[in-house]
């Protein structure tokens, strides 16, 4: 079939080491903007070539749907002005080193702030994800958290702005609200959940590592720690903890996925190893050996009802061709584009 | 009776309104601490232990000390009191009036707060204040990565039963560690109504260039469904004075981490400003500033160095004295 678009080829892959990639086809089929391209026209052309000839004839429109932050997401699903992509990305941040992590001390759901280590590695994990498009923020309660989705943000190229939702009451919402349509249009919502909070570890928050050892012995502290199902007293198992965790996701993330939206969830060890067990499927005991890099987003595509795991985005000094998707390389594209004519 | 606790409280003064209420209630203003029985309930003004110590477990809760013990005799003389104002949002970039709508600091926003935090470093803190808003909370947390004590700020939370027990602490030595952090929408920026998201160019367009001058330089007139400067000085100082000025009084030293019109409405009642004065009145942002609470009178000392200014500002004897301490002990 002859090829009428001009795009420049995007599609190199690039693996990552840490988890296991999906042995997708390589099979760069643009189906979108009514353009089929035949790949072989398309295949092996640097990503980051010099030469930016781009011509996007549909490149006005915009990757990624407009939202509304103030009506619930699905409810815009069916927005005409919208082009719906047919898949959504999803960024997984783990904070980086809170204040008690430097002191050695058990956190749970106690609200401890980042330490400067830990906003850097916020910033560093920004840089990382600032070309993919990012429709909706989850978040905890935790300031560890938020902080760590805020200060990434500041390194987002797209410009649009995150702003924090707040309903805990009347007053709350009514304070908070937005009156211009076109500013709406600009907002990233930022939705804080507790249910997205690390596992709460009861009688072991606030004590020293070495201290609960010594009084419970480490053969028990090491249980609680590591197992999948024992709690510490009056705290959470890991296994409770993904109930929670991996309710909320299904009931109000996974829809924003449906509707064509990308999310960012900035949460912890213990809630994203539970939405991560989800994701890809696994048992309970590979998700307790399964450990999160603090600071290095993951990144999964949503796509006709599946997750695939795309591993982790290259920081910006490395100097890897990282294509995780066709969609999102040329929303990258629309980005540097965009960028030479400002 | 002698005061010999010295735990610190984990329990918060309630804020109405914003946040769901938990119950939680509210000492009026009494600061005196009253150890009574041997079970450790300390009465301590505004923190009530009550429905903290649920289940009768032996619950680490009392108040914060620092450097000087919670002991009538031995009480500090003064305290001080710290105002910073958060720096550059995503919002003000882009020129959009602002007001409560929960907007982000930018990279320079993040840089300023923690060049605030450098000025501020060798001042004691023993609680902090924030708005419920993300920029102001990050500016105290950004800040305290600065310094230097290295008690470890906590924010509380009781916005439900599970929000306070989740949080809970439960060691000793951590909570004597801790430097609690209370998020109250009565320290918000003054809300804006029907301009909130609005450009300021369009709004001056649509009603006025006047209008919009008198909306937000005029000390009593409102924007549409929005607060003017009075409303919001109304429940700042209100929380001023019955949520942070016992606590200055008792002998803790408070950052308040917030917004212009806020922080205004607090100088203004700190300095006896009139409605006309505080009009005009401007805070910097990112620059902290310092008053110190002395027999129930706040004398303002103006802007702590920065690092790099070569100034020798003692503050205070009391505080140099501190600062002192703290330059002994990174020798140790």
């Amino acid at each position: 079939m002859a090829a009428i678009a001009f795009h420049q080829a995007i599609g190199t892959r690039y693996s990552y080491g840490c988890f296991h990639q999906e042995q997708g086809t390589a099979s760069p089929r643009l189906v979108s903007y009514g353009f089929r391209v035949d790949n072989r026209l398309l295949r092996s052309e640097n990503y980051r070539s010099s030469k930016r000839k781009l011509f996007f004839s549909h490149a006005s429109t915009t990757q990624t749907p407009v939202f509304d932050p103030v009506s619930s997401p699905s409810k815009n699903a069916t927005a005409e002005s919208r082009k719906k992509s047919n898949e959504a990305a999803l960024i997984l941040i783990r904070h980086g080193e809170s204040l008690w992590n430097e002191k050695n001390l058990f956190t749970g759901c106690v609200d401890v702030p980042l330490t400067q280590k830990g906003v850097e590695e916020a910033i560093e994990a920004g840089k990382r994800i600032s070309n993919i498009p990012v429709d909706m923020i989850y978040t905890s309660a935790l300031i560890r958290a938020q902080m760590t989705a805020m200060l990434a943000m500041t390194q987002h190229r797209r410009k649009k702005v995150p702003i924090v939702m707040h309903d805990e009451s009347e007053q709350a919402k009514s304070w908070s609200r937005i009156h211009s349509e076109e500013t709406k249009k600009q907002c990233i919502p930022v939705v804080t959940a507790w249910q997205l909070n690390e596992r709460m570890y009861g009688e072991l928050q606030g004590l020293n590592k070495q201290e609960t050892a010594d009084r419970y012995g480490k053969e028990k502290v090491h249980e609680w720690r590591r197992s999948y199902d024992i709690p510490p007293p009056n705290g959470e198992s890991l296994e409770m903890c993904a109930e929670r965790a991996v309710a909320y996701f299904k009931e109000r993330i996974e829809p924003q996925f449906v509707a064509g939206n990308n999310v960012m969830i900035a949460a912890h060890g213990n809630s994203l190893r539970s939405i991560i067990m989800y994701l890809d499927k696994l048992t309970s005991q590979e998700v307790i050996s399964l450990e999160l890099s603090t600071g290095i987003p993951m990144l999964y595509i949503f796509k006709e009802g599946k997750f695939v795991r795309r591993g982790s985005p290259a920081g910006p000094s490395e100097a890897g061709v990282y294509a995780y998707t066709k969609t999102l390389a040329l929303y990258r594209q629309k980005l540097d584009e965009k960028e030479m004519f400002h | 009776m002698a005061a010999t606790a010295s735990h610190l409280a984990i329990g918060t003064p309630q804020s109405r309104g914003y946040f769901i209420n938990s119950g939680f209630q509210l000492e009026n203003g009494n600061t005196s601490l009253r150890l009574t029985s041997n079970s450790f309930r300390v009465n301590m003004g505004i923190f009530r232990i009550g429905s903290y110590c649920s289940r009768g477990r032996r619950c680490i809760v009392a108040q914060a000390s620092n450097d000087t013990t919670i002991d009538s005799s031995n009480k500090p003389k003064e305290t001080a009191l710290i105002l910073i104002r958060h720096g550059e949002s995503l919002w003000n970039e882009k020129n959009l009036f602002t007001g409560c709508v929960d907007v982000p600091l930018t990279n320079k926003g993040v840089e300023e707060a923690i060049e605030a935090g450098k000025r501020i470093s060798n001042i004691p803190i023993d609680v902090i204040h924030t708005s419920a808003l993300i920029r102001a909370q990050m500016t105290a947390m950004l800040a305290m990565t600065q310094h230097r004590r290295k008690k470890v700020p906590i924010i509380m939370h009781n916005e439900s039963e599970q929000a306070k027990s989740w949080s809970q602490i439960f060691s000793e030595e951590t909570i004597k560690q801790c430097i609690p952090v209370v998020t109250a929408w009565q320290l918000n920026e003054r809300m804006y109504g029907e301009l909130q998201g609005l450009n300021k160019q369009e709004t001056a367009d649509r009603y006025g260039k006047e209008q919009v001058h008198e909306w937000r330089r005029s000390y009593d007139i409102p924007p549409p469904n929005g607060e003017s400067l009075e409303m919001c000085a109304q429940r700042a100082v209100a929380y001023f004075k019955e949520h942070i000025e016992p606590q200055l009084v008792s002998g803790k030293n408070v950052m308040i981490a917030a917004h212009g019109n806020s922080l205004r409405s607090i100088i203004m009642y700190l300095d006896k400003l009139t409605s006309q004065e505080v009009i005009s009145l401007e805070l910097s942002t990112g620059i902290p500033m310092l008053y110190i609470s002395k027999d129930g009178k706040f004398i303002r000392r103006g802007s702590p160095a920065g690092p790099t200014e070569a100034g020798v500002y003692a503050y205070t004897k009391r505080l140099a004295k501190y600062r002192q301490k703290l330059d002994d002990m990174s020798y140790i």
